[in-house]
């Protein structure tokens, strides 16, 4: 029983550390397979076990003129492989270790046998180093001991030892016992998985953050020596040009979600005269074929635009026919209104899919109002104005505050498949521009800094929007 | 199958619209004007939705040379699918058809079976820390980090240029599970899985025998925009493919055929066609019924499945509007 006691309290350290090292599985700083300057800077354990091609990607050169023999990258391959494999026992252990004392037993036993292997591969990996180090040109192959192999093989050390230690504390195998584990574990064993999707897809970008306070270009690595501080945010409001491109882009952010919540009552209206269509078939033939322009994509919708605005499209060959132009013209390439447009584009694809929701709406609203209010005398637009509007101003209201929420987010689609030289500069929306900066100019760490800010106050005006919503309505959006 | 709540006020209302239809109520000359600027306007408006479509459609199959001269804007004339049949010697085209439909079928089956069993796990209250861990789900649909950090994330786990990068992440859908949560909440009875429960079926079983197939029409509506949503999905092949062409999705290629297309026809309308020879035109003419034809093709399975979509559309934006 004295064992037990203490058995639980080495649970803790040894669950904490199977988590660890789980994360070192990711983590390409703490890579002990990174052997030379040639394996990406961004390779973690798990891709140079599970993935080969990313760990030699850069090797080509190497590989033909001998300066690494590929069976070095293959022990290495493995090494990592048999190593991700290792930690995963570890990991599978620390679960194990929540059922009972035969649970236990098969935990401590799988992650015995896997720091075991996983300590066995750090001394292949080590060999792989040598061979590496060993080449006939340090120069371009950039031999450096990985900085994450002593930690690691600490940190499997110490599991391996806890582990044995663990199993003797847990004593003998008791007769006839049979696995179990409290429901309650099992279940979040059951989510666990999908935990951690959640954190390594939703949440490990957060992480990223930490760009916006260094010099980076891609390939560089982080460290004291790049980091600038609060040099990027600063740069934004300093330096003339981009103040000068942050101020146009706020422009038209503000402006096409400002004339997008100025038009989110055209949803509702379109709901409620479309519910004043007596005639069924009519009513559901218009509410089908309006909605399907919501379901295709920007890219589609764009395709939609060229078939008809293009040089040979519809409208410049019914003018060219009729004699009115003398030549076909491209709309799309116009640089004007380019707001109104894409205010248009949207409502096309999506005027008939908002209007489902306040069509439920209306459905739901109590038809003796409307008879009351026949009764009382009220014609068929103060019927609308005092009854059905004020039915349909809850849902209006989430989804105002919700689009106000949102001012900052356009999404970038519809911007990006629409742009071209004439139009840009009133069409670069803060999505666009943080993409247009990052990815195609690869200025990471200023559009670091611009997504980011972006994100705070997106959150910030949620947040707002939702105190707002309390403060009023009493009820909560998010 | 109960009928939901929404269903029975559909049908309400259905039935008072006939009742109105049957009695004729005297119409006014202003209840007259008022119809006929409300039908006008709606027919106008639906025509505006439809039209680009049918005539997408009607240029693809119509004779390439009227198509060329403009003369096919209403009426299909010289009716053939040689355009489409041609599509198949583009080779880029087809590796996109495939790798679409690829992560159409497999990302969808997969977010609906976690969407599933993640909202079956999160009904559980006896799990340990559930409200903790529904909410950590949950509120990653209110923030994100930006899409360069999303960007330097996926290249830290080393899903660019890698086919896994369309299907993992899609795997988490907060809303759906949402969704799912609510229904399994609202619409299976408690007593089911506390009866099984008291039988001995394990959790495993619970969700595969009863809240599985019992929770089938709310699966049926995510599965149908999650698939609309990967068919249509071409952000992520646009920034993470950026190495791997082989990997572009239908939406991206189109994108690229387009653009190729709109850069030619934009300097023809210049005048400016001294510079560019007349076979370059010819193709770029052509090239346009080809871009057409692709556009169709990528439209079409949308306009498939749509009727399907259509009876579970209402019940979705419905549930969605019920706060998980």
């Amino acid at each position: 029983m004295v064992n037990e006691k203490k058995a639980d309290r080495l649970y803790y350290l040894y669950r904490i550390l199977a988590a660890l090292l789980f994360v070192i599985l990711f983590l390409p700083a703490a890579n002990p397979a990174r052997v030379c300057g040639l394996v990406n800077r961004s390779t973690s354990l798990l891709t140079s076990g599970f993935s080969y091609g990313t760990l030699i990607a850069n090797f080509g050169r190497a590989f033909r003129k001998g300066w690494v023999l590929e069976s070095t990258m293959h022990v290495l391959n493995i090494s990592s492989l048999l190593c991700c494999l290792g930690i995963f026992g570890c990991a599978a252990g620390a679960c194990l270790s929540l059922g009972n004392h035969r649970c236990r037993r098969l935990g401590n036993l799988i992650s015995i046998i896997g720091s075991a292997v996983s300590v066995m591969t750090m001394i292949g990996m080590h060999i792989a180093y040598t061979q590496v180090a060993a080449t006939k040109k340090p120069k371009k192959v950039e031999p450096s001991f990985p900085e994450g192999f002593w930690p690691v093989l600490a940190f499997l050390v110490l599991m391996l030892v806890i582990s044995i230690i663990m199993q003797l504390l847990n004593g003998k195998k008791v007769k006839d016992e049979k696995f179990y584990m409290e429901s309650k574990y099992k279940l979040f064993l059951m989510f666990l998985p999908f935990i951690l999707l959640t954190f390594v897809f939703c949440y490990l970008p957060l992480w990223g953050w930490r760009y916006a306070f260094f010099d980076y270009k891609a390939g560089d690595i982080l460290s004291a020596r790049n980091f600038v501080g609060f040099k990027w945010f600063e740069e934004l409001v300093r330096n003339k040009t981009t103040m000068d491109d942050m101020v146009r882009v706020m422009e038209n952010t503000l402006a096409m979600s400002g004339l997008g919540i100025a038009t989110s009552w055209c949803p509702m209206a379109f709901a409620i005269f479309l519910s004043e269509i007596k005639h069924t078939r009519f009513r559901r033939f218009v509410q089908t074929f309006t909605t399907i322009p919501n379901f295709i994509s920007w890219v589609l919708v764009f395709a939609i635009a060229f078939c008809i605005f293009s040089t040979d499209g519809f409208l410049s060959s019914i003018m060219v026919n009729l004699g009115i132009w003398s030549q076909g013209q491209n709309l799309l390439m116009s640089g004007s209104h380019v707001w109104l447009k894409m205010l248009l584009w949207g409502m096309w694809k999506g005027l008939g899919w908002s209007a489902i929701i306040y069509i439920a709406g209306i459905s739901g609203i109590d038809q003796q109002l409307y008879e009351a209010a026949t009764v009382d005398g009220a014609g068929r637009f103060q019927r609308m104005w005092h009854v059905t509007v004020p039915g349909l101003m809850p849902t209006f209201y989430v989804l105002l505050l919700m689009s106000v929420a949102g001012i900052l987010t356009n999404g970038m689609d519809q911007y990006l498949v629409f742009k071209n030289s004439s139009n840009t500069a009133q069409i670069m929306v803060l999505d666009l521009y943080v993409y247009n900066m990052g990815i195609v100019k690869g200025a990471i760490p200023l559009s670091t800094v611009v997504g980011m800010l972006k994100s705070v106050i997106s959150v910030i005006l949620l947040f707002g929007a939702n105190g707002i919503s309390k403060l009023l309505r009493g009820e909560t959006i998010v | 199958m109960a009928k939901t709540a929404q269903e029975k006020l559909d049908e309400k209302a259905e039935k008072q619209y006939a009742k109105m239809h049957v009695k004729k109520i005297k119409m006014k000359p202003g209840d007259i004007v008022f119809s006929i600027i409300n039908y006008t306007f709606f027919a106008i408006f639906t025509f505006i939705c439809i039209f680009p479509f049918y005539y997408l459609f009607i240029n693809t199959i119509s004779d390439n040379d009227l198509v060329r001269k403009g003369l096919i804007n209403f009426v299909p004339r010289g009716i053939h699918f040689d355009n489409y049949i041609r599509l198949l010697a583009v080779n880029d085209l087809f590796t996109s058809v495939f790798v679409t439909l690829a992560r159409t079928i497999i990302g969808t089956a997969l977010m609906v079976g976690a969407s599933a069993f993640v909202g079956y796990l999160v009904t559980r209250k006896e799990m340990w820390g559930r409200s903790f861990w529904y909410r950590f789900l949950v509120v990653t649909m209110y923030f994100n980090a930006g899409i360069i950090p999303w960007y330097l994330n996926m290249s830290m786990l080393g899903l660019t240029n890698h086919f896994a990068a369309y299907i993992v992440p899609a795997i988490i859908a907060p809303y759906n599970i949402i969704l799912v949560k609510t229904y399994i909440e609202s619409a299976i009875p408690a007593e089911l899985e506390e009866s099984a429960e008291l039988d001995g079926a394990s959790h495993l079983r619970i969700f595969g025998s009863i809240v599985w197939p019992l929770s089938k029409p709310i699966l049926a509506t995510i599965a149908i925009f999650g698939a609309v949503g990967q068919w249509n999905s071409f952000q992520d092949s646009l920034i993470l493919m950026q190495s791997a062409p082989k990997l572009y999705t239908l939406q991206h290629r189109l994108y690229i055929y387009l653009n190729t297309t709109s850069n030619l026809s934009a300097l023809m309308s210049a005048g400016n066609t001294s510079g560019i020879s007349k076979s370059v035109l010819e193709s770029a003419l052509n090239g346009k019924v080809i871009k057409y034809t692709i556009s169709m093709v990528t439209i079409i399975p949308i306009l498939l499945v749509y009727p399907f979509m259509q009876r579970y559309f209402e019940k979705g934006i419905m549930l969605g509007a019920v706060k998980g």
